[in-house]
């Protein structure tokens, strides 16, 4: 797995995020000053609405924040076009999702090498990488199932691969235990450890105390703020 | 995996779908094929029609068609001053009557009869057994349905009873030698024609008027070219009206071939806007159905170009493959509704009213790639708009 | 000097009465409303016509009046440059000089019967009574006019294959609108409700939207005879009718097009009904 750079992967100052709606706006995320640097694993806790998917999706480049400055390795993401967002989460940045949002018609394989194709990346150096990445998460022999053949946790597995596909800097995973039970949980919570433990930043969605605890950092969010923030034994 | 590769696996996965959205266009598009056929078909037929019967002017006393309007008076004379013009290189004289066969049942048969004034082998029929006819003597010359039903061949005799005006006559019947049996090239599939010399003719009509003709044809010198036969024809005799093939074909267009024209316009029109709300109608409910799939490609880094590609090429794959499919489907479907509009009365049996021509096809292709192109803007819309982090959310609450 | 204005006076109160009466007493003619606009003609000019090419026989008209023609399929695209006159005036008109007049003929005799249902028994009366004579009711004679049946028969045609093309585009639209709802469908079938009642719940909402989607089409095919109505109409210059949506292809359209519509309903939940409940309701 390859290395990501020293120093800080995203610096956010004072970042909201504010949504017009009919009833007037709503302040999902309220002055949020937040570093994550290399090999940072991250945990982000709270109530059902208190903003942690939202900010979870500012930090990944999705959604800019309405205030605030928020850089990733130095670069403003305000200031860049939707496309250098897209190019930015394309090489840089992994997502993994609660619902796993495989593609169906394509196999696991197929799905992990999606994203080093629109990369860019050379065929025998995809194919290469995507063998890689199912031995590194165990699923070499399930290469040519597609989603409805695995499980729960082999779909997630096959998830985590895929954001791994170009060798992001940075993780983020919105409750990736969400739809899985305990066992199974516990397997994709080691993994991702192993994930970070090999160089990946890595912050965290989650309702689940125990993965919380796996973490370095707990930030605790409430009302859109982060009420508190906690190291990990 | 690029755009097209991804929007092929994404169409087999719902392959009734898909195979529906393709039988759909191509069922469309064989009907906009034909539109397109039948919008110049008759017209090109009939033009090639005129050009084969070697004669490219016809000469009449009015404005009116041949045989619609008043007879040319000394047509005979006429027509050998016309055929000794620089630019001409033959011109004979026609009338047109009507005449019954007698024999063959208790009405005989009645057939439409033409008499000829000049000399073979300048005759506008082309001669398929036995021989022509000889000038100065009571031969005639039947088509097929004809020979079949009268049971003639060339040799035959046979009595006939002309009728060479609007009025009832009486005339006594004329007997006729078959010389031989010919292909009219005006001939409808289940006409009967005969024809004989204009003298002959004139004297099965009781022996008057036998200068007097409905049309001078005339053949243009190779050289000259039919503009210029028209302007010497025009300037030997201003009484008379000259219309060349090409305005032949026009005053059809502007006539009774228009209809054809304008409803191949309507159903084309009416034959996009379908393929355009199917295919739209396809594409937009397999997005909606797949928004969380989209917003984690998008999320995952896919740009919008790449997921509006994505949808586009979805379009013109079954466009393409509807398209490809409408091609022989069409064709077929030319074929049977050309032989359901050949019997309309009167239409000769050489004319079709759908023809392949070159540029239908190009055309056919330009729409077909115009409607894939229409078909994708509003779902690419929707995906090139789609609110990400929204989008992943509704999914899980969802 | 007055005395000559007065005689000049005179002179032209009695002059005019003549002239006047010299126009008056031409026969008068209607003409139809293109050629009124075509050749620059109004009502109360003279016209001269002759029915040869040479202008022998030439007589001289008065255009009482300017008339749209009846529209006539037949001459679509043509441009009706009639006139309209006394019998014996077309005759007159027509006649060849040394044929004596009484000898003439009429192609057609139009006849309006008190009660148009004698209309066949009228005609056999006269065919057997006037040897010759041909007589037909004006119904039937539009019936027997070929090119007419002929086009029917195109236009049906291009109806089918329309059909046909709408056929596929509603099984896919309901394919489509019944995988949405699989998911309630296997939820369905798992807590228990049987096949066949789940199939009537399927076939009473196709049915419904089968009979408002025909309603729909049926309204706007109106709207739709209207415009194309008028289009051909404006581009021909005609008062031909070229669309007209009787009750009886009213319900022919709704008689094909409902249970087409839930044909393509109950098709598309069959395939969907087969597969395992659990399958259907898993995402």
């Amino acid at each position: 797995m390859a290395v990501p750079s020293n120093g800080q992967i995203i610096e956010a100052h004072s970042i909201s995020r504010i949504f017009p709606m009919p009833a007037g706006p709503v302040t999902a995320v309220a002055d949020v000053t937040l570093q994550i640097a290399a090999r940072d694993h991250i945990a982000i806790r709270g109530p059902s609405g208190c903003g942690k998917s939202t900010l979870l999706h500012m930090l990944g480049c999705v959604e800019p924040p309405t205030a605030g400055t928020l850089l990733f390795r130095g670069d403003d993401v305000t200031k860049l076009s939707d496309r250098q967002r897209s190019l930015l989460r394309l090489r840089q940045i992994g997502f993994v999702f609660q619902r796993f949002f495989l593609l169906p018609m394509l196999t696991a394989a197929e799905n992990i090498e999606l994203p080093q194709s629109e990369a860019n990346v050379p065929k025998a150096e995809r194919r290469q990488r995507t063998q890689e990445l199912l031995e590194y998460v165990g699923l070499a022999a399930r290469a040519a199932h597609r989603p409805s053949e695995l499980s729960g946790g082999e779909m997630q597995r096959v998830a985590i691969a895929r954001a791994l596909a170009n060798k992001p800097g940075l993780l983020l995973a919105d409750e990736p235990t969400g739809e899985l039970d305990r066992a199974t949980g516990e397997q994709i919570a080691s993994l991702l450890d192993r994930v970070n433990a090999d160089g990946t930043a890595l912050v965290i969605v989650t309702h689940d105390p125990a993965l919380a605890e796996r973490s370095t950092r707990v930030l605790s969010m409430r009302d859109g703020r982060i009420e508190s923030e906690s190291a990990s034994a | 995996m690029n755009a097209m590769s991804f929007a092929w696996r994404s169409l087999v996965r719902q392959p009734a779908r898909a195979s529906l959205g393709v039988l759909g266009v191509a069922a469309v598009g064989a009907l906009l094929f034909d539109m397109l056929l039948l919008s110049q078909g008759l017209v090109i037929s009939m033009r090639s029609l005129l050009e084969r019967t070697g004669f490219d002017l016809r000469v009449t006393a009015t404005d009116a068609l041949p045989g619609q309007g008043p007879l040319i008076a000394n047509a005979v004379e006429r027509a050998q001053a016309i055929s000794r013009l620089p630019s001409v290189r033959s011109a004979i004289a026609l009338r047109f009557a009507d005449a019954v066969l007698l024999g063959g049942g208790p009405r005989g048969l009645s057939t439409t009869f033409q008499g000829v004034a000049g000399t073979a082998p300048v005759y506008p029929w082309t001669i398929l057994r036995g021989r022509d006819i000889a000038p100065g003597l009571p031969e005639i010359v039947i088509n097929e349905n004809t020979a079949t039903r009268m049971r003639l061949a060339p040799g035959s005799r046979v009595m006939l009873r002309a009728s060479c005006t609007d009025e009832e006559q009486a005339l006594p019947p004329e007997p006729f030698t078959v010389s031989g049996i010919a292909q009219f090239p005006f001939d409808s599939p289940v006409g009967t024609t005969i024809a004989t010399s204009l003298p002959m003719l004139a004297k099965a009509c009781g022996g008057n008027e036998s200068n007097e003709a409905d049309v001078i044809m005339v053949a243009s010198q190779e050289g000259a070219g039919a503009a210029a036969a028209v302007a010497d024809v025009a300037k030997l005799l201003p009484d008379l009206h000259v219309l060349s093939n090409a305005e032949a074909v026009n005053r059809f267009e502007r006539g009774g071939f228009t209809y054809f024209r304008q409803i191949s316009t309507v159903l084309t029109a009416v034959t996009l806007s379908f393929a355009v709300l199917l295919i739209t109608v396809l594409l937009t409910v397999s997005v909606n159905q797949r928004l969380g799939e989209l917003a984690a490609l998008r999320a995952l880094g896919f740009s919008r170009w790449r997921a509006a590609a994505d949808v586009f090429c979805e379009s013109a794959l079954i466009v393409g493959a509807g398209g490809l499919l409408s091609l022989p489907a069409g064709a077929l479907l030319a074929v049977a509704l050309d032989h359901i509009l050949k019997r309309i009365p009167g239409i000769p049996a050489d004319v079709h009213f759908f023809v392949f021509q070159s540029s239908a096809l190009r055309i056919h292709l330009l729409l077909l790639s115009a409607t894939a192109i229409v078909a994708a803007l509003y779902p690419i819309r929707i995906v090139a708009t789609l609110p990400i982090a929204a989008t992943l959310r509704d999914e899980v609450v969802g | 000097m007055w005395i000559r204005c007065i005689l000049a006076l005179i002179g032209a109160a009695l002059l005019a009465p003549a002239t006047m009466s010299a126009e008056d007493k031409l026969p008068s003619v209607l003409i139809s409303r293109q050629l009124s606009e075509g050749e620059h003609l109004s009502v109360g000019d003279v016209i001269r016509l002759s029915a040869s090419d040479d202008g022998r026989n030439v007589q001289q008209f008065r255009i009482a009046g300017v008339y749209e023609p009846t529209p006539d399929p037949a001459r679509l695209g043509a441009v009706i440059r009639e006139v309209q006159l006394h019998l014996p005036d077309l005759l007159n008109v027509t006649r060849d000089p040394s044929t004596p007049s009484g000898s003439d003929y009429v192609q057609t005799i139009n006849v309006a019967l008190v009660d148009p249902s004698d209309a066949a028994a009228f005609s056999r009366d006269v065919r057997a009574r006037m040897p010759g004579i041909d007589a037909q009711p004006a119904s039937g004679a539009a019936e027997s006019t070929g090119p007419f049946i002929v086009l029917r028969r195109f236009h049906l045609a291009i109806a089918i294959v329309t059909i046909v093309a709408s056929t596929v585009f509603l099984l896919a639209l309901t394919i489509m609108l019944v995988d949405e709802r699989r998911a309630a469908v296997g939820v369905l079938r798992l807590i228990g409700l049987p096949i066949r009642r789940i199939v009537l719940q399927l076939f009473l909402e196709g049915l419904l939207i089968a009979v408002v989607g025909s309603m729909f089409g049926l309204v706007l095919s109106l709207l739709s005879q209207g415009i194309i109505n008028r289009f051909f109409q404006w581009r021909y210059d005609t008062a031909l009718v070229f669309v007209r949506i009787t009750p009886q292809v009213a319900a022919i359209c709704v008689a094909i097009a409902v249970p087409l519509g839930v044909s393509a309903t109950v098709v598309a939940s069959w395939a969907l009904l087969r597969r395992n409940g659990l399958r259907l309701a898993r995402r």
